[in-house]
């Protein structure tokens, strides 16, 4: 099992008998036992002490809620390759929305930090940057385009 | 002026989430029956099963469905509602909307529309001010913008100073200009905004305060020239002109100060002759002197706040004003107790910037508790969408004092889980749990100034990750057992369900 946080990686390693055995997490061996309530909430014991985890999973995302605060983790089947890292050559749609700007074109010289697109979402505008230094090879969207996450609107040569 | 009693015997709730719901909730306790109005994306959504009817009025962009006049009046009169709350944001202060209402024979719950356009135009609204005695920020309002005119005014208000849009608002086109250097640029792009924003490139300048408090006071006014005030609300914890956490009453102010704000707000109300309910802002500087900001002609949403500590229901009240009835309450009727925060649930996710997070609430546990009330849109399944604001809900404390209102705050923010959509619930907890915070020491730049320490970092540590190793293990040995053996576990039954679909086949 591989679940990403950022660019932490875990390997949570379970045994045959992990409720006897316990999880082993790196250097570190947990013993805690896991009990359903339903609707996605699990009663976990650990060290004498009982606290409530709440999970949903989406695609290969899954949502914990643990001691106040909510998390979330992408899972990376075991030996698949590595989960997709951000595509350098282009800026992607960081979030659903509606191109509101255009600011840049083929051809021209960018600097980190510039703002290339404006994406409007939930009445906010978002200015989208260029993530590095270097030269815009196209611009894939047009003001008034819906784009969804992950979606390319930039390229960018080095 | 004064106008029959004209019980309302329907009413058209014209907004939709958290303060659509509120509408109707109060709605059903005085046994009005309701109608909801809806888009496309919003099929499904709470507002619509909590209503007793609801019309469907258009796709999901606002423009053709919550910002239609036409859509919403015809909506009016196809379920013979013979009212309409505009709730806040859409129409709520859009003078032709209220006059539109009217004009079909409804009664809108609100001020009329000529008092909406007074207020609207914002140097209008500040010489109106000016001239009933509210003290008004040094500035310039007039109706000549020629550069040379703005540069010889700018130089007499001095630097730094802010350039506003007279229209409009949301921080849109507002810029500081520090110092004479700036201003010619600062003025090219406040008015290319404000033209392109809201259609009118008009400027008002006014003398910048630095660190400044944001206040407001809650008026009521009736059709038959009774006005009060239900006291102030501290708005300053705010992030890019959006409010954040509010409170009631401010802990900025003194008794004499107090009572200078009230008088103040009821003169405001009075100069403009409102009725309803309204807020009256101001900016209160480090000094302690106050000056007018603007005033909201319609129901804010922080008004739990005030309903709170004074134990009055303000959607009951603009109800009873809209019928004609004159207020039943004397300002020494109104006595506030206690202490109250409200923390607004946005769908932003601190970690990107408080980037806009729409999605799909699969998991949702809502606080409650002694003095602990919320004021949700949100159901498990609803549909976060990127058309609209990421406004989810409003948890609201009240204690003893602020000190309790902040613990019992922390508390239910702690209970409060919303998987499968980013949201401030971080910042909220980070920001109320502040040293800053319980000193009360509050002003509109609160958030930048403590941004590293309100935007916590977040992997989870080792013992949630073999728990949920665990429940994850279980989950899929579970799923491959007998089904006796299945539990019916969140994301199973979420799984690809939609609003008002029937529910996936299970997989």
């Amino acid at each position: 099992m591989r679940l990403r946080c950022g660019d932490q990686l875990y390997e949570p390693r379970l045994g045959a008998h992990p409720e006897r055995d316990g999880v082993v997490l790196g250097e570190q061996t947990l013993k805690v036992s896991v009990e359903p309530l339903g609707d996605g909430v699990f009663l976990v014991r650990h060290d004498g002490r009982a606290q409530a985890l709440h999970l949903a999973r989406e695609r290969d995302h899954v949502h914990l809620f643990w001691d106040g605060v909510v998390y979330t983790l992408s899972e990376e089947r075991e030996g698949s390759p590595h989960a997709q890292r951000p595509d350098a050559a282009a800026l992607e749609a960081p979030m659903p929305g509606q191109v509101s700007a255009v600011k840049t074109a083929p051809g021209r010289r960018v600097r980190k930090g510039e703002e290339l697109l404006v994406v409007e979402a939930m009445k906010m505008e978002n200015a989208l940057r260029a993530p590095r230094d270097g030269t815009v090879r196209a611009v894939r969207v047009a003001v008034g385009e819906m784009v969804t996450p992950g979606r390319p609107l930039v390229e960018l040569e080095p | 002026m004064s106008s029959p009693v004209r019980p309302l015997r329907k009413v058209l709730v014209a907004n939709r989430g958290e303060i659509a719901v509120r509408i109707l909730r109060t709605c059903r306790v005085l046994g009005i029956p309701t109608v909801a109005v809806y888009s496309e994306a919003d099929r499904g959504a709470r507002h619509v099963r909590e209503a007793d009817q609801a019309v469907e009025i258009g796709p999901a962009e606002p423009a053709q469905s919550y910002l239609s006049i036409t859509a919403l009046i015809d909506a009016a009169r196809r379920t013979s509602a013979d009212s309409v709350h505009p709730g806040y944001g859409f129409l709520s202060q859009n003078g032709d909307f209220a006059d539109a209402v009217s004009a079909a024979g409804l009664v809108f719950v609100g001020p009329p529309g000529d008092v909406h356009r007074r207020m609207g135009d914002k140097r209008a609204a500040r010489r109106l001010m000016a001239s009933a005695g509210v003290p008004v920020l040094p500035g310039y309002d007039g109706a000549d913008q020629q550069d040379a005119t703005l540069r010889a005014e700018a130089a007499r208000i001095g630097f730094p100073l802010m350039l506003k849009p007279t229209r409009g608002g949301g921080g849109k086109g507002m810029r500081v200009v520090t110092g004479e250097g700036e201003l010619a640029d600062a003025l090219a792009s406040a008015r290319r905004e404000a033209l392109s924003a809201f259609g009118d490139d008009a400027l008002l300048l006014e003398r910048y305060v630095s660190r400044p408090r944001h206040v407001e006071v809650q008026v009521l006014a009736d059709a038959h020239g009774r006005v009060i005030q239900l006291g102030e609300r501290e708005c300053s914890v705010q992030r890019r002109h959006q409010k954040v956490v509010e409170e009631a009453p401010s802990p900025a102010l003194d008794a004499t100060q107090r009572e200078a704000l009230h008088a103040a707000a009821l003169g405001a109300a009075r100069a403009v002759g409102y009725i309803n309910a309204g807020t009256v802002e101001f900016l209160l500087a480090p000094d302690g002197r106050f000056h007018f900001l603007e005033m909201n002609t319609r129901l804010q949403v922080e008004h739990p706040v005030t309903e709170a500590v004074t134990g009055l229901d303000l959607v009951r009240l603009q109800l009873e004003v809209a019928a004609g009835r004159p207020l039943a309450l004397a300002q020494h009727d109104v006595v506030r107790v206690g202490h109250a925060l409200e923390c607004r649930l946005y769908a932003e996710d601190p970690q990107r910037d408080d980037l806009p997070s729409p999605g799909r609430v699969l998991h949702l546990r809502e606080p409650e508790g002694p003095g602990v009330r919320v004021d949700s849109g949100l159901c498990q399944g609803a549909e976060v969408s990127v058309h609209y604001d990421p406004l989810l809900s409003k948890i609201v404390t009240w204690g003893h004092d602020r000190d309790e209102a902040v613990a019992r705050m922390i508390e239910a923010l702690r209970r409060t889980v919303v998987l499968g959509v980013a949201t401030n619930l971080p910042r909220l907890r980070a920001i109320v749990g502040h040293p800053a915070f319980a000193r009360g020491e509050l002003h509109t730049g609160f958030i930048e100034q403590h941004l590293a320490e309100l935007t916590p970092q977040s992997c989870p540590p080792p013992l949630a990750i073999a728990a949920l190793a665990m429940a994850l293990a279980r989950t899929s040995r579970d799923a491959r057992g007998p089904e006796r053996e299945r539990r019916p576990d969140a994301w199973e039954r979420v799984g690809a369900w939609r609003l008002g679909d029937a529910p996936a086949e299970e997989r």
